[in-house]
């Protein structure tokens, strides 16, 4: 027992000395900048650019939509997600592969150009509406482009690697014979994946929302693009802030407030995984 | 190759001048060559044509490399100013924003001695910020969608759907939107500032559903014209301009369009200030500035320079005495004090459903 925890004790110790590098960069890179827009937006320790952000509908509302666009992007991404990574990780090798550079492949892909490809898809006179015109399906071309709907399929499309890869990983992990065993015990094959795999599963799924709702939290090329200036995020009203209006105090307090809505979504999902019955 | 051996070495000792800060010494003398200066523009078409017009002849002249960049940002200006690591050695800024950058101290003064700007007139010569080009944000429509004599002309042509069906694309931002909506609801144009904000934003209620795409970046509009996305937009001259020489189905309307003038500025606390000051003489020359305004149709503001631009590019200038007094000049003054309130009301407006 002393020596075990000893042991114990020693890799905890050695892990810790291995990440002072990690953590000094960290510090520097991320922390310090931080602390510093922390400052800005308290500049001469007066609370006024907070009172402006949180007393002004127009920013609260705008924080509302932002996450609720999270929270659609979140919620699309995880129901097609995650039988695309069920079914990489329970297939054979080549399918496997094959599976993988199809994630992979446009995840590299710059944001831009996947967002210009939609524009050509989605618009009045993309692809998609002149093959249903010529085709006489519809006579007038359908809003596909310049909407709410638009934008939650393009931030789909970027984001869903994010949810795939780490479930397709927990998947992976997930010892096939205690599914045989749960049928062999008489569960159904759903039984078997709600009892078995999705709870032995759970901590991908819950890294695979934390990554794609934070991100989506700070999205806006996509938005601004294929939502034709009418699908507002917080993202876009901190840049003008910053490059245009060049009000950093301002900035500062709605970065700061992001964050913090942020942690507090980031808290709220760990604690929601925690308490589901294991 | 004993040449290009100089030119490094001149390199070395401009790095090393600007290190120690020594200060060229101004006057007779002219000061130490740095290896390259850094412009800071727009990007695109119109970088290709700064360095047509004015990068190439300079770094031939001076053998000092002209190093380009982009977009215009005004964040990264504050920021390099605020730190005291200037990169840049000129930068465009926006139309509006010359009275916020001076405000905040954020340029440095033109020097007359070496950037002469008597061609230009009076009110183009603020010590400042130097006036690099005209520009005018204006209808533009798709020719085949509308018959010969019956095209939109003005504003109020432009908010009327039922003459002119079809969608259109506006700026996400309230410059020149609260004008337009002005002069649409029948303020003459010399009386549209103060800007009355109430009436405005109820004038654009009425195009507001008919508006397709809220454009931000200045390609926007174009590319929505030719991909039919739109028949009508307003878009910033050049862009237009553009698409036209490729003999693209497109007009643009000189009525009522918002004149700015494209600006330059030396940052405060910019590296070789001379080289800067060089590099804006070049550029207000007026056979130079014609060579731009060919290309981009933008035109400069040396008075001299419309004697050499192409005749076939002249009727493409906001400048042209046939276009010119269709329009109007947005008041930098009034957006400079009212830009924050009016962003803000135009978001709110723009997410009421």
């Amino acid at each position: 027992m002393t020596r075990a925890r000893q042991v114990h004790r020693r890799a905890v110790g050695s892990a810790l000395a291995l990440s002072v590098p990690a953590m000094i960069l960290l510090l520097l890179i991320f922390a310090v900048p931080l602390l510093r827009l922390l400052a800005l937006s308290i500049e001469g320790g007066s609370l006024a650019a907070y009172e402006k952000a949180l007393g002004s509908e127009l920013y609260v509302q705008v924080f509302l939509g932002t996450f609720k666009i999270a929270t659609l992007v979140t919620l699309l991404t995880l129901a097609m997600g995650y039988p695309v990574a069920y079914l990489m990780a329970t297939s054979g090798r080549a399918w496997q592969f094959l599976g993988i550079a199809f994630v992979l492949l446009p995840f590299w892909t710059s944001i831009l150009v996947r967002t210009y490809a939609w524009m050509v898809l989605l618009g009045r006179n993309g692809v998609i509406n002149r093959t249903l015109v010529s085709w006489g399906v519809i006579d007038t071309p359908l809003p596909l482009l310049n909407n709410e709907a638009a934008v939650l399929i393009g931030m789909v499309h970027v984001l869903l690697p994010y949810m795939i890869l780490p479930i397709f990983s927990a998947v992976r992990k997930v010892d096939p014979t205690l599914v045989l065993a749960a049928e062999g015990l008489g569960a159904s094959r759903l039984q078997a994946f709600l009892r078995v795999t999705l709870p032995l599963t759970m901590n991908g799924v819950v890294a695979g929302i934390t990554l794609v709702f934070t991100l989506s939290l700070g999205f806006f090329i996509t938005p601004a693009l294929l939502g034709g200036g009418r699908v507002v995020m917080i993202a876009n009203l901190i840049e003008e802030q910053v490059r245009e209006l060049l009000n950093w105090a301002f900035a500062g307090a709605l970065s700061t407030i992001l964050l913090v809505l942020t942690l507090a979504a980031f808290w709220g999902i760990s604690r929601l995984a925690r308490t589901r019955p294991a | 190759m004993p040449l290009r051996r100089m030119k490094r070495r001149d390199a070395l000792i401009g790095a090393g001048a600007a290190a120690l800060a020594v200060r060229p010494a101004f006057g007779q003398a002219e000061p130490q060559r740095p290896g390259q200066i850094v412009v800071n523009a727009s990007g695109g078409s119109m970088n290709r044509a700064m360095r047509k017009a004015y990068f190439d002849a300079f770094e031939k002249d001076t053998g000092i490399r002209v190093v380009e960049t982009s977009p215009v940002d005004l964040g990264k200006l504050k920021a390099m100013v605020a730190s005291g690591n200037v990169e840049w050695n000129l930068t465009e800024i926006g139309g509006q924003d010359g009275a916020l950058v001076q405000r905040l101290g954020l340029v440095d003064k033109i020097d007359p001695k070496v950037v002469d700007r008597s061609g230009y007139p009076k009110e183009a010569q603020n010590e400042y910020l130097f006036a690099s080009s005209v520009y005018s944000t204006v209808l533009a429509y798709r020719t085949d969608a509308f018959a010969p004599g019956k095209q939109p002309t003005g504003w109020a042509e432009f908010w009327d759907v039922k003459r002119f069906p079809g969608p259109r694309s506006m700026r996400n931002h309230p410059v020149d939107n609260l004008e337009f909506a002005l002069l649409a609801d029948g303020v003459p144009a010399d009386k549209l500032y103060p800007i009355d904000m109430d009436r405005a934003f109820k004038k654009l209620d009425e195009i507001k559903p008919h508006v397709n795409v809220w454009w931000t970046t200045g390609q926007q509009p174009a590319q929505l014209l030719l991909d039919k996305e739109v028949v009508l937009a307003t878009g910033w001259n050049g862009r237009f301009y553009d698409l036209m020489k490729k003999e693209a189905p497109i007009a643009v309307e000189w009525k009522e369009g918002s004149l700015k003038q494209g600006t330059f500025v030396i940052p405060k606390g910019a590296k070789d200030p001379y080289w800067s000051n060089k590099m804006l003489a070049y550029m207000s020359d007026p056979k130079r500035q014609a060579i731009y305004a060919n290309e981009l149709g933008y035109p400069g503001l040396n008075l001299a320079s419309i004697k050499y631009i192409d005749p076939k590019a002249a009727p493409h200038m906001p400048t042209h005495p046939d276009n010119l007094p269709k329009q109007f000049w947005l008041s930098a003054a009034w957006w400079d004090e009212n830009m924050e309130k009016s962003l803000d009301r135009w978001k709110q407006w723009l997410l009421r459903k």
